[in-house]
Parts: C-alpha cells; sequence; structure tokens
C-alpha cells in the first residue's frame, strides 16, 4: 500500500515538485511574517486564489483535450459585464441571469469548441479570434465600467460559510468535481485518449469533436463563474476586468505539470499549481517585493517548472 | 499543441501567393468606392507608415513559425529597447552607438533564451516566450519604475518619421528588411534549412542538418527585428511609455496567419506575411474611414483571423 503510493508520488514528478516548492514557500512565509500564518491570512490567501483557480481548471481541461483556451479573459469581461447590465436593468431576475449568464459562458466556449471542429484551424489561432471578436462587442457596448449587483449578491460574494469564504468553497467543490470526473467517469478518461492523441482515440470509437466541444465548454462556464464573481464582489461590469485573466490562467495549469498538447495532467496538479502561485505572490509581498519584481519571479516559475519537468520526463 | 490533421483540398486557383494581392486589390476597391478619400496618395501613404513596425515584427515572427514556433516576447521587446533608446534623455545623435549596441545585445541575448529554452529545453514555444515577455515586462517596470520618460536621438526620430526624396525612411526599412529576409529564405542554403527544419526537424537531423541551430537562429532574428522595430517605432511616436508595440505579439501572429503562412511550420512567407500585415492595417484603418466605432477593429480583426485560417488551410502549398 504504502509502496504504491510512493510509486505513484514518484510517477508524477511534477506534482512531487511543485508540492514541495510549495512547502518551501510556506516554510518561508512562516519565517518571514508573523501574519502569514495566521488564520486571517489563510483565509484571504484563499479568496484570492478562488476566481484564478476556476479559470485555471477550466483552461486544465482544454489543455489536457489538446487545445489551448486564448479567449478566457474576454468571456470573463463578457460574462462581469451582462451580469451587471442586466441586473441593473431587472433587479428582480437576477437568479435567472446569473443561471443565464453561466450558460452564455457555456456557449461562447462552444463556440470555440465548433470553430475548431468544423474548419481544424489551430486552436490557438481559433479563441485568439474569438477573444478579439468578443472583447470588440464588449467595447462597443461600453468603454467604461456599467450596471450593478443586487446587495444581496454582492454580500454573497463577500460572505464566508463555516469560516470558510464562499467563493473558496465554490472552487473547492470545483476542483473536486472535475478531479473526480476525470478520474472515475467515461468521459474523463477519454478526455485524456483525445489530448493523448487524437487519432488513436478516433480509432477506438471516441469522438474527439464532442469532447473537444465539452471541453472548451466547459471553459466557457467557468470563465462565466469567475465574471459573475468579479461583478458581484466589485458591484459593476468591468469591460477591461479579464484582460490579464488569458494568461494568468495557464501559469499554474503548466506549473501544475500539464503538458502543453495534451494527455497529461490532473486536477490535483493544477490545485497545488494556483496554490503555488498564490502563495509566492502573498510571501513576496510580505517580504515587500515590488509587483514589478514580481512579474520576474512569475515568468522565472514557468520557466523553471517547464524546463524542470520536461527533463525530468526524458529521464524517466 | 498541435490538433490539426492535415487535409489540403485542392484549389489550385487560390494560393496565397495569388489570393493575397487580389484581397488587398478588393479591399481597396471597396474602400475607395465608399470614400474614394481613402485612395488618395496621402493616405495610403500614412496606412504604409503606419504598418512598418507591424510589418518589420512580422518578418521575424515569419521566421519563428517556419520552424514552429511561436515569439510572443517581441511587443517586450520592442518596448525594452523604446525604454533604453529614451534612457540617455537627451537629444544629441553621440549615444546612438550606446542604444544600438544595447538594443542588439538584449535581441541577441533574448533570442538565444528562447532558441536555447525551445530547442535544448524542450519547452514550448508559446510557454519558452510567454515567460520571457513577463521577465522582461518585469525588468522593464523596474527599471522605471512604471514612469519611464526622456528624449531620444533625433536620428530615431527621422528613423521614424523622416523622408528621403519623398519616400519614409521607415518604409525604406521594411523594404530592405523585406529584400534580405526574402532573398535569405528563398535563395540561400540557410533559407532552405529553415524550409526543411520547419517542414520535418527528424528528418532535417537525418540529412545532417542542425535543426536546433537552425531554429535558434529563426528566434535571435525574431528578437533583432522586435528591436529595430521598437527603435523605429519610439521614433514614429515621438515618446516613450512602458507599452510601446503592445499587442503586436499577437497582431504579428494575426498578420502571419492573414498572410497564409502554416502554424504547423514548414510554409510561408515573408513578402506574404507583410502584405498579411498590410491587410489588417487596411482593415483597421477601414473601420475609421467609414464612421465605425474604433472598438469594431477587435470584432473585424479576430472575424478575419479566423476566416483566413480556415480558408488558407483548403489551399495547396
Amino acid at each position: 500500500m504504502n509502496g504504491a503510493k510512493s510509486f505513484r508520488a514518484i510517477s508524477n514528478p511534477p506534482l512531487a515538485i511543485a508540492s514541495v516548492a510549495l512547502l518551501v514557500l510556506i516554510v518561508t512565509g512562516f519565517v518571514m511574517s508573523e501574519r502569514f500564518g495566521t488564520f486571517r491570512n489563510f483565509t484571504n490567501l484563499l479568496e484570492q486564489a478562488a476566481p484564478l483557480g476556476v479559470l485555471a481548471l477550466g483552461q486544465m481541461l482544454v489543455v489536457l483535450a489538446g487545445g489551448i483556451d486564448l479567449s478566457i479573459g474576454a468571456i470573463v469581461t463578457a460574462c462581469a459585464v451582462a451580469v451587471a447590465a442586466l441586473c441593473d436593468l431587472y433587479p428582480e431576475l437576477a437568479p435567472l441571469i446569473l443561471v443565464g449568464t453561466m450558460f452564455l459562458g457555456a456557449a461562447l466556449g462552444a463556440i470555440n469548441g465548433v470553430i475548431i471542429n468544423r474548419t481544424g484551424v489551430h486552436p490557438l489561432i481559433v479563441t485568439l479570434g474569438t477573444s478579439s471578436a468578443i472583447s470588440g462587442v464588449v467595447l462597443l457596448y461600453t468603454m467604461r465600467p456599467v450596471g450593478g449587483v443586487p446587495i444581496w449578491l454582492e454580500d454573497a460574494a463577500y460572505g464566508a460559510t463555516l469560516g470558510l469564504p464562499n467563493v473558496a468553497i465554490i472552487m473547492i467543490l470545483a476542483f473536486a468535481l472535475v478531479g473526480l470526473a476525470l478520474r472515475k467517469t467515461a468521459t474523463g478518461h477519454a478526455l485524456y485518449a483525445v489530448g493523448g492523441n487524437a487519432s488513436a482515440a478516433t480509432a477506438v470509437g471516441l469522438s474527439v469533436s464532442r469532447l473537444t466541444l465539452l471541453a472548451y465548454s466547459a471553459s466557457g462556464f467557468f470563465a462565466a463563474l469567475a465574471g459573475i464573481y468579479f461583478a458581484s464582489r466589485t458591484g459593476t461590469g468591468d469591460p477591461r476586468v479579464g484582460d490579464a485573466m488569458t494568461l494568468a490562467s495557464i501559469t499554474p495549469v503548466v506549473v501544475g505539470g500539464t503538458v502543453l498538447g495534451g494527455g497529461v495532467g490532473t486536477a490535483m496538479g493544477t490545485f497545488v499549481g494556483v496554490a503555488l502561485v498564490s502563495v509566492l505572490g502573498n510571501v513576496l509581498n510580505y517580504m515587500n517585493v515590488s509587483t514589478f519584481a514580481q512579474w520576474v519571479v512569475q515568468g522565472i516559475v514557468i520557466l523553471a517548472a517547464v524546463s524542470i519537468y520536461v527533463d525530468r520526463s526524458r529521464k524517466l | 499543441m498541435s490538433h490539426t490533421s492535415s487535409a489540403a483540398s485542392p484549389r489550385r486557383l487560390l494560393s496565397p501567393a495569388t489570393g493575397l494581392p487580389i484581397a488587398l486589390l478588393v479591399l481597396l476597391a471597396i474602400a475607395g468606392f465608399i470614400q474614394p478619400s481613402f485612395l488618395s496618395a496621402r493616405n495610403l501613404q500614412d496606412i504604409l507608415t503606419q504598418a512598418a513596425p507591424l510589418c518589420i515584427v512580422v518578418i521575424g515572427q515569419t521566421f519563428v513559425i517556419l520552424v514552429r514556433g511561436l515569439d510572443l516576447s517581441v511587443a517586450s521587446v520592442m518596448a525594452t529597447v523604446a525604454v533604453i533608446a529614451t534612457a540617455f534623455n537627451t537629444t544629441d545623435n553621440a549615444v546612438l552607438p550606446q542604444i544600438i549596441a544595447l538594443s542588439l545585445l538584449l535581441a541577441l541575448v533574448v533570442g538565444t533564451i528562447n532558441g536555447y529554452l525551445v530547442v535544448k529545453r524542450n519547452v514550448s514555444p508559446f510557454l519558452a516566450t510567454l515567460a520571457m515577455m513577463t521577465v522582461l515586462q518585469g525588468v522593464r517596470f523596474y527599471y522605471t519604475q512604471g514612469a519611464p520618460g526622456g528624449s531620444l536621438p533625433s536620428a530615431l526620430r527621422f528613423l521614424g518619421t523622416g523622408q528621403v526624396a519623398g519616400v519614409p525612411v521607415n518604409l525604406l526599412v521594411v523594404l530592405g528588411v523585406l529584400a534580405i529576409a526574402a532573398i535569405l529564405l528563398s535563395r540561400t542554403t540557410l533559407g532552405r534549412k529553415i524550409y526543411i527544419v520547419g517542414g520535418n526537424p527528424r528528418s532535417a537531423e537525418l540529412v545532417g542538418i542542425n535543426a536546433g541551430r537552425v531554429t535558434i537562429f529563426c528566434y535571435v532574428t525574431s528578437a533583432v527585428l522586435a528591436a529595430l522595430s521598437g527603435l523605429v517605432l519610439v521614433g514614429f511616436v515621438g515618446s516613450v511609455d512602458n507599452w510601446v508595440g503592445r499587442g503586436y505579439e499577437l497582431d504579428s501572429i494575426v498578420a502571419a496567419v492573414i498572410g497564409g503562412i502554416a502554424l504547423t511550420g514548414g510554409r510561408g512567407s515573408p513578402i506574404n506575411s507583410v502584405l498579411g500585415a498590410i491587410i489588417l492595417m487596411l482593415t483597421f484603418n477601414f473601420v475609421v474611414i467609414v464612421g465605425l466605432p474604433v472598438q469594431a477593429q477587435f470584432v473585424i480583426k479576430g472575424l478575419v483571423i479566423i476566416a483566413a485560417a480556415a480558408l488558407f488551410r483548403r489551399m495547396p502549398a
């Protein structure tokens, strides 16, 4: 039993390396600042990590299927603006608007999937194109933050249940569900197969286009969740809120050991990746490292992660 | 990230080489019909002048895409070079050698690291150049503390806005770079090697080509041309901010795709890529001329890139 477990850890070196790095960071945090170890900082961290976590989860599904989603930021923005604008007009319909926005996100993601399936154009180009088009439509609608959300929605976004921030609970649930689905369901296994080798997957009767569609729709859905959260949190729909989210969503995925190109990666790995990125930012803040220097660190972390992982997989 | 299985159905009549000039002419005809002043020599020259920095970057991007790569760090190189150009805060041309040397050094280092990561560490080009972009951005902001400023040598202003015998200098630069790139790619051994490596790196190794070295050369070329483009753009604008060239990393990929390049490598030409950049700039200008809001440019850009990529996928090389 013990042997089997340690074997699994060795067979997944990226997760092991990322976990060790996370531990080192946490220890550094404890050493650098008294406030790091407080429960308050812990819940703050969770709260800040949650939207990034949900977005990275969606990005991971797309990457697992062999693609990449550069439209995540644009969908976040579109959904944030849609929620705020509509809730402002019809406050009494807010619950319906929330559900509708989740559908909107999933539908925008599905458009990516359909275009990729129909045209065979590289996902990078397709999602770059839809990203530009979606941002354009949003900016045609408004150039500045618009709308508002009902106060109960704002309360929910700031609120906590049993001491844990609501948004963190949603993130943890999402990771648990996706993790389970990937490990236990036929669709989950098929997603790995499609990302690992599309033509082999087709040969054994898996529908590559159906799984591609599913992955991009899921990514769009998670982007909608983040968009709703940002709108609720700030009480407005900012047409620039998602700008930095696309590239940010890729870092934790890669740091968590998911391979660009598909077929390799786990929800657990992405979770550790999100934790690593968030704790790193938190610790650097306590060390009074400027935002600018943090960008440098961020870039180096990506490079370190991808080049170490690749080297390991070659040796094994 | 390969998701494409190539199944080119033969449409022999249309190829990027014939399709692009036709698309360009059709676009010009429609624009001229709607707004005759669009076709004035003045407006056309303005469009080309605005397109010049993008044209230079897209030539470098073409080299990288030809060997199955991507360079997302070009805009960050441009902005960093712009900061270098104003770092001495003087209009005196005596500092020009230092500026050029530093910019070139930066480009060589960035291009070599990008290429090294892709070739030796097997990092995906997307991630390697994305990380490089982030690092450069951090270094730049750290140096300027977020508020760059300063004057640049007058020779750079001439590079960006000057004219020789009525022809804008930056267009001459584009023509020069384009001529060198086109000859290098189509008439030299190195050029042939680049196409072979892009077409199939493994068979390139089998025929004795050092695919790694060829690939690194392409990344260095892209970085050097991005640096040149940064100098041209900062000379054109005349002042510096932290985001000189912002968006050029994606626009240069869009332009190359409009020019019919294959992201799977081994297929494409710098002339077509430059035509792609000009078509992109024309559509931007067109949007303004017909009185649409500027934001409509994003929508059109998005639709054009998907349409172009889908169209060229069905075309023979």
